[in-house]
């Protein structure tokens, strides 16, 4: 199982996603984002494909905590339980997605941030 | 007959998952299933909280479930037993210093029999089913027996007033 | 337009082992839309990962991320902290490692088919398939020694070896099973009873497993070749032991079903090959470098694709871990597979999806 990085830009991340994703060949797996530390967010998304091998490809894009990462619902149909799971988890900010999947309305801060 | 009789020949259970791992909720699926076989004892698995009598919990319980855990146990009618299956459910376990976790399901409200074990085997809740069945006797004798009342019941609206007449038992 | 009534389902309902509530709004018992509120069990694993235990436990602590499918996780783990460690394993660890996650294969299909049965309403089935599922529960003891949490597979390799007796147990517990199973099939595929409430209910095409990312048995019984065993070779040899895909074509609950019931033999084919030409060699590779770097791995669990991202900083927690259970990719799926079906099948489709909540949130 080999991985392909695929550096980008929140400004071109849809334009590449949706260059990229082919619904009879793709198969998205999961949105994620780690902490850098520093106010530095790394965010990925990951595909595979139905071939064999398969191959996992890695979207990747660096963003500033508090900047609005586009959303790629509209590309991809099952995104949106990945994106508000991530509102959660790292209290980031989403297009479109809601807190609440799975803390409580009053829980304070985002658990996975290296600063709380 | 008495109802009294049937409970004790015949308690029905109600599980609730609290936020476990599934590992215990299995365990006690197995001992419903022939190779256990709890309902020898009279046991059914309900899902109704107002016709139960003994409360199977496991897990941890989450910031989430707690709520609902608390909203099923007082429903539940008098005399009822709570049971915690599983060292997560009996202390918090391993999930202990997690942040979404409030602790043992003693955290929450009163537990009487604690069934150890990641996952606790089958043998094992048996054995805590069996324990329960013995304390929900003496909660029913408990709750059966006679109070001499020391003052007149008071009546309100041509009916007696219960909260007052509780408060006039002398222990 | 007819009066629409919301009808919660959950969060504690018998026909449910775990808190997961469902919101259906029903228009002449028809179900026109669904929410799904999945969060009851988040706990907060993935912190605790990377922060409390260092990496050579971890493999311990994502294990209790489920007890159906543990095996699929500290496997998964274990596979990604030893890319992190450039570590290569002896064939017979990996053998192990398919014993034990096929064996694991077997008790949680059995499990998923017994409650499919109980929630259409075929008592005495469930009752039956759970009598037969002890025989997976007893050689999972015989093998890790826990009927339930095995913690079997450990950063480097395995942690018990297998005994010859122990591997004669199982092919002649195998060989007992197997014309239980055969009944088992006749049951679920012909009974008519049963095919009242499993046909044609909760079809899910596979134009919507694509377009919604489905994964497991719900997306091969509508005939979508997805399944991560055929497609990697290089952590485990799923082909070497004789991995067969199996795919339905309906995407209804029958045909989940039948797609359970068919890798079930499958499984048991896979367990006797590895047990018939399991290559001697260490069941454990010991180290002493430090994770690096990161790295992802896919495996398939009994409930479909197994995904797990780590990152390492050369100490001895993890920088991060990220845990994708296949119930999480499966959400939108189920959401879409409720609409147009009547609310009295929504506990049947429910169990035919063969939720697991304690992996979703974690």
């Amino acid at each position: 199982m080999s991985m392909k990085k695929i550096e980008t830009t929140l400004e071109t991340l849809k334009a590449d996603i949706g260059a990229f994703y082919k619904v009879d060949e793709h198969h998205f797996i999961v949105m994620n984002v780690v902490d850098l530390g520093g106010n530095q967010l790394d965010i990925q998304w990951f595909f595979s494909d139905y071939a064999q091998p398969c191959e996992v490809t890695m979207f990747t894009a660096k963003a500033d905590a508090g900047v609005q990462i586009p959303s790629i619902n509209s590309i991809v149909a099952s995104a949106w339980v990945a994106e508000a799971e991530l509102v959660d988890l790292m209290g980031v900010n989403i297009e479109n997605a809601q807190k609440g999947f799975v803390l409580e309305d009053d829980f304070e801060g985002s658990p996975l941030r290296k600063v709380k | 007959m008495k109802l009294s009789g049937y409970r004790k020949k015949s308690p029905w259970i109600l599980h609730y998952n609290a936020g476990s791992c599934n590992g215990c909720d299995i365990e006690i699926l197995a001992c419903l299933c022939p190779k256990y076989d709890v309902e020898r004892f009279g046991l059914i698995n309900t899902g109704n909280p107002k016709q139960s009598d003994i409360l199977l919990i496991t897990g941890p319980v989450t910031k989430r479930s707690r709520e609902r855990l608390v909203e099923i146990y007082a429903q539940m009618p008098e005399p009822k037993v709570v049971i915690a299956c599983g060292s997560c459910a009996s202390t918090g376990g391993v999930f202990r210093p997690m942040y979404n976790i409030e602790g043992g399901v003693d955290q929450v409200i009163p537990v009487d029999v604690y069934v150890p074990g990641c996952a606790c085997r089958p043998e094992q809740i048996i054995d805590g089913v069996v324990t329960a069945l013995g304390i929900l006797e003496q909660k029913t004798k408990e709750i059966e027996k006679s109070h001499i009342l020391h003052v007149a019941p008071l009546e309100e609206d041509g009916q007696v007033n219960r909260r007052h007449m509780a408060g006039t038992i002398k222990k | 337009m007819a009066t629409q009534y919301d009808i919660p389902v959950g969060a504690q309902h018998i026909s449910l082992l775990e808190p997961l509530h469902f919101k259906l709004t029903t228009e002449n018992e028809k179900i026109v839309d669904v929410q799904a509120n999945v969060g009851y069990v988040h706990r907060g694993i993935e912190l605790a990962c990377t922060s409390k235990f260092k990496f050579r436990q971890v493999s311990f602590v994502v294990g209790r991320v489920c007890g159906l499918c543990s095996i699929s996780h500290t496997t998964a783990y274990s596979q990604v902290a030893e890319k992190l460690l450039n570590l290569e394993l002896s064939k017979r660890a990996k053998y192990l490692r398919i014993l034990v996650l096929e064996l694991d294969r077997i008790h949680s299909h059995l499990l998923c088919l017994s409650h499919v049965a109980e929630n259409s309403g075929f008592e005495a089935l469930f009752m039956k398939t759970m009598k037969d599922r002890e025989i997976s529960m007893e050689l999972l003891e015989a093998v890790c020694g826990n009927r339930v949490q095995y913690d079997y597979s450990v950063v480097g390799g395995v942690a018990r070896d297998l005994r010859p007796e122990v591997a004669q147990m199982v092919l002649a517990r195998l060989n007992d099973f197997k014309p239980k199973l055969d009944d088992l099939r006749e049951i679920f595929e012909n009974n008519y009873s049963l095919s009242l409430k499993n046909r044609g209910i909760g079809v899910l095409s596979s134009e919507n497993v694509k377009l919604l990312n489905a994964v497991g048995p719900l997306a091969r019984a509508a005939g979508v070749p997805i399944d991560v065993r055929n497609e990697t070779e290089d952590l485990l040899p799923w082909k070497e032991v004789g991995f067969n895909m199996v795919l339905g074509d309906a995407g209804d609950v029958h045909a989940r079903n039948m797609v359970r019931i068919h890798e079930l033999y499958n499984s048991i084919q896979m367990i006797e090959n590895v047990i018939n030409g399991l290559p001697e060699g260490d069941i454990i590779t010991e180290t002493k470098a430090m994770p690096e770097g990161e790295a992802v791995v896919r495996l398939e669990a009994p409930r479909g694709e197994l995904f797990h991202y780590a990152k390492g900083n050369k100490t001895q927690i993890l920088e991060r871990l990220k845990i994708k259970a296949p119930t999480f990719s499966n959400i939108p799926a189920f959401i879409e597979t409720f609409k147009g079906n009547e609310y009295a099948s929504a506990p049947a489709i429910i169990a035919s999806f063969d939720p697991c909540l304690s992996c979703t949130a974690r």
